[in-house]
């Protein structure tokens, strides 16, 4: 067991690094703004882009050949400066491989995962992650402890319910619900419940804002943020009950002499909870990231904005940061589900050998 | 009495087939005659009307002449060749009746009117050739704004706004802010969190922006009395620059002063909102005199990486004396030697006590130019010790691990400071007590700024929530103008920039010469040149495309305002007393062409439907397209180059369906013809600048270019086709902006080309038949070597303009530039022997010799006979005195390489074996 948890996180690792290193390299790869302007806006622009280290600056005597050997070695040169007493600026792209080497040196010799250029410039990325991560994670355990409850508490009745009235509106509801990405629902509710009636905020209270406004700035994000996982509950539950429900133990539960309810808590809920709980335990887990377009849409400063925002910016070395959360985060879920089976139900024993 | 009747049957019938003849003669495909000759005609009339009023009376008279007997001519022609041939015989008697400028010249030091009037005919030649592109709309908007603040005008200044800030009012509560103490701050939004206030190290105008709320400078505007304009008052000076140095009485100097308040003497202090015990201590401390000089240093010392202070190093309007020395001086940090010699200086004048800085510029400015460059840069006075405090890194921005934020590291002499920045949320302002109009101007006390980046997606979101009451102001999106334009809390406001169609109308000649392999412009590869369209390079088929744009009905639609202006209206043609340039007569008259018998805004279906038969008669009598069938029309096609992808959407269908509905009318070309307009789109917004505009790749292309809206006549030159003019950022092709006989230019009796004209009203110009020359012209003959094995070679030096030109010659270095790569930053050079022979009329002729030692040795580089490398050359240095003035140490550079020497058979077979 202790050798195949020890391979899970070490495949987890390396697949970290490989989505990493292909996201450094493939946004590296994208091609060089410039700002529009004459050559005194061009020389500034690309000084600063000199001084941030994305760039190499020559001083050259204009097309002398030496210039064709430096095209060669970095590629045809981003802008040249006026020429002045015989010689002007080449400026060059630092090839992508040498950033590359240059970032993970410093992350594994430093921990330094670098700084921000221009969404937060000088502030190191690490920080930044860190002063919002916890926006994105009290969103999401609010989320977690509303949906996890109502979807079992839906699933288990629509499963008691089964083939009434009362299971068939709640599986409609939850397939119609189920398809509602939930920036489309948030622009629904926002539409409704701040601009027409005004009860709730249109965007993410201000740290400053009173505690009943903050309070108010929960209720949108978090029940669109839930409405799937609700969703996804309830039908995963209702499936798992209805199958335990049928099984030949129940039935002899029954014969046993056990009431329904004793039936169904005793037996049938324990083990339809099997395959339910792990992905509970997954979602916990996914509280540590944010929801992109949610948060964005929402005003919310949590690290799912920020992925959006960095990209926005350029902001590559924040970039990096998140990634690497979102990455850990999601493989770190994997294992933990898959090790979570074992403890659950003692019969699946993973990578055991016969 | 039969035979005579038949007779004259015969005689009538043979005039009415002579007459049939001579209707038919007529090869004019899609004008009748009458039409066409009218219509060249008035082009006639045309170049008569832009020149007329600057001509002499002999001249003047001449050019009538010239005209009349052109439009004779053109009358008496019979054919469509003919009459084009007429035309330019006429146009060649034109330009011949007036003479070109020939000289030195200067129009800079010219009353403000005078150089506007100079402006409008620039405007004017550039609409007639196109140059302009075709101006769509002005970026201006229908804004709504809460009622519950009093704007300090309800008409909008061009270039001040309606004085909310300064001069308004907030009158009751914002419902929606929970916190009582901001309810009547001024609540606007940010699509994003800048992340720092540091305008100086900004590239966009965001920072800049929200800076401004903080920031105060030497002058500043505020709205005049009868609330129609502006004035410039002082603002942290105490009055209007004084010239030092105006020896001339012209009104203009090099040097300048003004008087400065500062805490001792005037009671002014920092603000700051920052609790920090460390900053606490610069809260109320007096602005001293070294303050105002630190503020400068600190944007222009290099190690301080400053985007602003590179730029401040590297202009060349408003240079200011050692400002570039100063910059290349500081890689390592400040320089007080090399501050020294820079032109800004804050003293105390032991004669009359008072407190001055001086500004001392590379050329002669205005005093209102002097006030203007004077605080450049987001510059404003701060105290060194407090930046040493916050660290230069940190100043006006977050510390590493952000327990500083900018309300920490910013002081503010401004109207407003610092309150609260909580990052990706708000930025709070609140009103500077100790602000020098504190007392009189900026009553609003604060100011809320939301982060809010949901309208950066959503065009709609910002109008949604002011309408819920949550901002003071939003611009009404396309979808809600309808049922908000009349509103009455809705505003419109003038724009700053200009929306254009940019016109590739080369031939195609003129684009190989511009950007063909040897391009001057940019040389592209065969595989890769535009397919030139013979219809943009006719200026009727331009013309009939700008009259076909229904610009009025496109602004409506979008919520803009219509324009067939080149310049926005923020463009200034008397800048210190806010008059717009658009507001001119000058102007007026340089756009009327366009305006003739239209909308009001360049429409007219119907001149469009002419221009395009004019435009196809003429096409097709050159043999530039063979007509097609009803049922198989000739395809034209053309492209439009488009910015953002979502201008397809937004403008391509619009456009295009007003010119095809013009051109493929059946009443045009009889279905002969049929126009398609196809689309491009970038990945980014820049790349239709720099792949499309900057490289003639395109035939029509969208896109605006803006400038110093103080400053007019000095942003005119990214008209020019001259990279060294427009800064390698002309956007038009099609016409060569230094040629005088393209389309006539007359200033004051003169011919002039456009950049001739533009530098003369810039800075000074030699005119040589018209076009603008440089001082002098440099040509090198290579060297050839000598039996001694000593080579010689010659510069050949001639002055355009001999009589105020003397040139000294005094190096000659042999270079050799590979050396240079490889050792210690400097080529090897060494000086040559040379001699000076003065040919006459200004020329010089520089021979030079190079020892034969020398040249073996430079031949090969660092390299050896058998693998030879690098690059050698010639600079020639010298002395230019022009006019009086004198410009020592010039360069000019050449690149020229020996023989290398036969290798010697054992060098070869040991370069071999190795």
């Amino acid at each position: 067991m202790g050798k195949y948890v020890l391979k899970r996180i070490l495949l987890a690792f390396f697949t970290t690094v490989i989505i990493l290193s292909l996201t450094f390299i493939l946004v590296k790869l994208l091609p060089f703004d410039r700002p529009i302007g004459g050559d005194q806006q061009q020389i500034a622009y690309f000084d600063k882009q000199y001084n941030l280290g994305y760039v190499y600056r020559f001083k050259l005597v204009k097309d002398a050949p030496v210039v064709e050997e430096y095209n060669a070695k970095y590629g045809e040169y981003l802008y040249r400066s006026p020429v002045e007493r015989g010689s002007c600026f080449y400026y060059y792209k630092v090839p992508v491989m040498e950033q590359y080497v240059s970032w993970v040196k410093n992350v594994v010799t430093k921990w330094d995962w670098g700084y921000s250029k221009s969404f937060q410039p000088n502030v190191a990325a690490s920080v930044i992650i860190m002063n919002r991560i916890w926006y994105s994670m009290r969103l999401n355990i609010i989320s977690v402890i509303f949906s996890v409850p109502l979807g079992l508490l839906l699933g288990i009745w629509a499963a008691l319910k089964k083939n009434t009235l009362t299971d068939h509106t709640i599986s409609t509801m939850v397939m119609i619900f189920i398809s509602v990405p939930s920036f489309v629902l948030i622009c629904f509710v926002l539409r409704i419940f701040a601009y027409d009636l005004g009860w709730l905020p249109s965007t993410w209270p201000a740290d400053t804002a009173t505690t009943w406004t903050k309070i108010k700035g929960y209720i949108i994000p978090v029940f669109c943020l839930s409405f799937s996982s609700v969703c996804y509950y309830c039908r995963y539950t209702r499936a798992e009950l209805c199958e335990v429900m049928e099984s030949d133990y129940l039935l002899l539960a029954r014969t046993k002499g056990l009431t329904r309810r004793q039936a169904i808590v005793r037996h049938a809920l324990k083990n339809a909870m099997v395959p339910i709980f792990p992905s509970i335990l997954g979602e916990f887990i996914g509280i540590l990231g944010g929801s992109m377009i949610l948060e964005n849409l929402y005003g919310i400063p949590g690290i799912g904005k920020l992925f959006i925002l960095s990209l926005n910016y350029k902001d590559y070395d924040i970039l990096f940061v998140d990634m690497a959360i979102f990455t850990t985060i999601s493989l770190l879920a994997g294992v933990v589900v898959d090790l979570s089976y074992g403890f659950i139900d003692p019969r699946i024993r993973m990578g055991a050998k016969k | 009495m039969k035979k005579l009747l038949a007779i004259v049957l015969a005689l009538v019938m043979a005039l009415g087939m002579f007459s049939a003849f001579a209707e038919t003669a007529w090869d004019g495909a899609y004008m009748d005659e009458d039409d066409f000759k009218a219509y060249i005609a008035y082009d006639l009339d045309v170049v008569f009307d832009s020149i007329s009023e600057q001509l002499g009376e002999e001249n003047l008279a001449k050019v009538e002449a010239a005209v009349e007997e052109g439009k004779a001519a053109i009358d008496a022609a019979t054919t469509v060749a003919e009459v084009e041939a007429a035309y330019d015989a006429a146009y060649a008697a034109i330009l011949a009746c007036v003479p070109t400028a020939d000289g030195l010249y200067t129009y800079k030091k010219l009353e403000d009117s005078e150089r506007t009037n100079i402006l409008g005919i620039l405007e004017r030649y550039a609409v007639t050739t196109s140059i302009t592109g075709m101006s769509l709309y002005e970026n201006g908007a229908y804004q709504m704004i809460n009622p519950r603040i009093t704007l300090g005008t309800e008409n909008y200044i061009t270039g001040y706004g309606f004085g909310t800030l300064p001069e308004g009012a907030i009158t009751e509560d914002l419902e929606y802010e929970t916190n009582p103490d901001w309810a009547r701050y001024y609540h606007i939004m940010e699509t994003s969190d800048p992340g720092t206030l540091n305008a100086p190290n900004d590239q966009g105008s965001q920072v800049g922006d929200m800076y401004s709320y903080m920031q105060a400078t030497f002058f500043g505007t505020f709205m005049n009395e009868t609330k129609d304009g502006y004035d410039w008052v002082p603002e942290l000076a105490k009055t209007k620059p004084e010239a030092v140095n105006d020896e001339d009485g012209d009104g203009m100097a090099t040097t300048w002063r003004w008087e400065i308040r500062t805490g001792e003497d005037d009671g002014l202090v920092y603000t700051t909102g920052s609790e920090l015990e460390s900053r606490q201590a610069f809260n109320g401390r007096p602005v001293a005199l070294e303050d105002y000089e630190f503020g400068f240093k600190l944007i222009l010392t290099q190690a301080n990486q400053f985007y602003r202070g590179s730029e401040f190093a590297t202009t060349k309007t408003g240079a200011v004396v050692g400002a570039k020395d100063y910059y290349n001086a500081t890689e390592n940090g400040y320089n007080d030697e090399a501050w020294e010699k820079v032109g800004l200086k804050a003293y105390k004048d032991e004669a009359d006590g008072k407190n001055y800085f001086e500004i001392t510029f590379t050329e002669e400015q205005t005093r209102f130019y002097a006030m203007y460059y004077g605080q450049m840069y987001f510059y404003q006075p701060i105290p060194q010790e407090f930046v040493e405090l916050v660290t230069v890194k940190n100043y006006l921005g977050f510390n590493e691990d952000t327990t500083e934020s900018p309300v920490d590291n910013a002081l503010s002499v401004g109207p407003y400071y610092l309150e609260r920045w909580d990052s990706d949320q708000q930025v709070v302002y609140k009103k500077n007590p100790n602000y020098v109009f504190a007392d009189t101007k900026y009553s609003i006390p604060g100011i809320h700024d939301k982060i809010f980046p949901a309208a950066a997606s959503d065009k709609t979101a910002t109008f949604t929530e002011f309408l819920a009451g949550h901002f003071d102001t939003a611009r009404i999106p396309d979808e809600y103008l309808n049922e908000y334009r009349n509103d009455p809390r809705t505003h419109t406001t003038k724009g700053n920039s200009v929306f254009k169609l940019n016109i590739n109308a080369c031939d195609a000649e003129t684009w190989e010469y511009m950007f063909g392999t040897d391009g001057v412009v940019k040389q592209t590869a065969k595989e890769d040149y535009w397919d030139i369209k013979p219809c943009m390079g006719n200026h009727h088929f331009v013309q009939a495309l700008s009259y076909s744009i229904n610009r009025s009905d496109l602004a409506v639609a979008k919520g803009r305002v219509p324009s067939v202006n080149y310049l926005s209206s923020n463009y200034m043609s008397d800048p210190e007393n806010g008059m717009s340039y658009d507001a001119t007569e000058a102007h007026e008259k340089a756009v009327a062409g366009l305006l003739e018998d239209t909308d009001g805004y360049g429409y007219s279906l119907e001149l469009a439907r002419d221009y395009f038969r004019l435009a196809l008669t003429e096409l097709e009598a050159e043999g530039a397209y063979t007509p097609g069938t009803a049922e198989e029309p000739t395809e034209i096609h053309f492209e439009i180059a488009w910015m953002y992808p979502t201008d397809e959407e937004d403008y391509h269908n619009q456009i295009k369906n007003y010119i095809e509905t013009a051109f493929n009318d059946e009443s045009v070309s009889g279905g002969a013809y049929k126009l398609v307009i196809d689309y491009w789109v970038g990945n980014t917004w820049s790349d239709v600048y720099y792949n499309k505009l900057m490289l003639g790749q395109y035939d029509l292309g969208f896109g605006s270019i803006s400038g110093n809206s103080l400053d007019p006549i000095g942003f005119v030159s990214v008209l020019s086709s001259d990279q060294d003019i427009s800064g390698s950022f002309t956007l038009n092709w099609g016409v060569d902006t230094n040629d005088p006989d393209a389309y006539p230019i007359v200033y004051n009796d003169l011919r002039w080309s456009f950049d001739a004209l533009y530098n003369a009203v810039n800075s000074q110009v030699i005119a040589s038949k018209g076009q603008n020359k440089p001082q002098l012209t440099i040509e090198y003959t290579p060297i050839v070597k000598n039996e001694d094995g000593t080579y010689t070679g010659s510069f050949t030096v001639a002055s355009t303009l001999p009589d105020i030109t003397s040139i000294e010659v005094f190096d000659i270095e042999c270079c050799n530039y590979e050396r240079y790569y490889n050792g210690d930053g400097n080529y090897d050079e060494a000086p040559v022997e040379f001699e000076v022979e003065a040919k006459g009329e200004g020329l010089l002729y520089v021979t030079f010799t190079v020892p034969a030692e020398l040249a073996e040795d430079y031949a090969t580089g660092s390299g050896t006979s058998a693998e030879p490398a690098g690059d050698t050359g010639f600079d020639l240095y010298y002395n230019l005195t022009f006019n009086g003035s004198t410009s020592n140490g010039l360069y000019y550079s050449v690149t020229d390489n020996f023989e290398v020497p036969e290798v010697a058979e054992a060098e070869a077979t040991e370069a071999a074996a190795e």
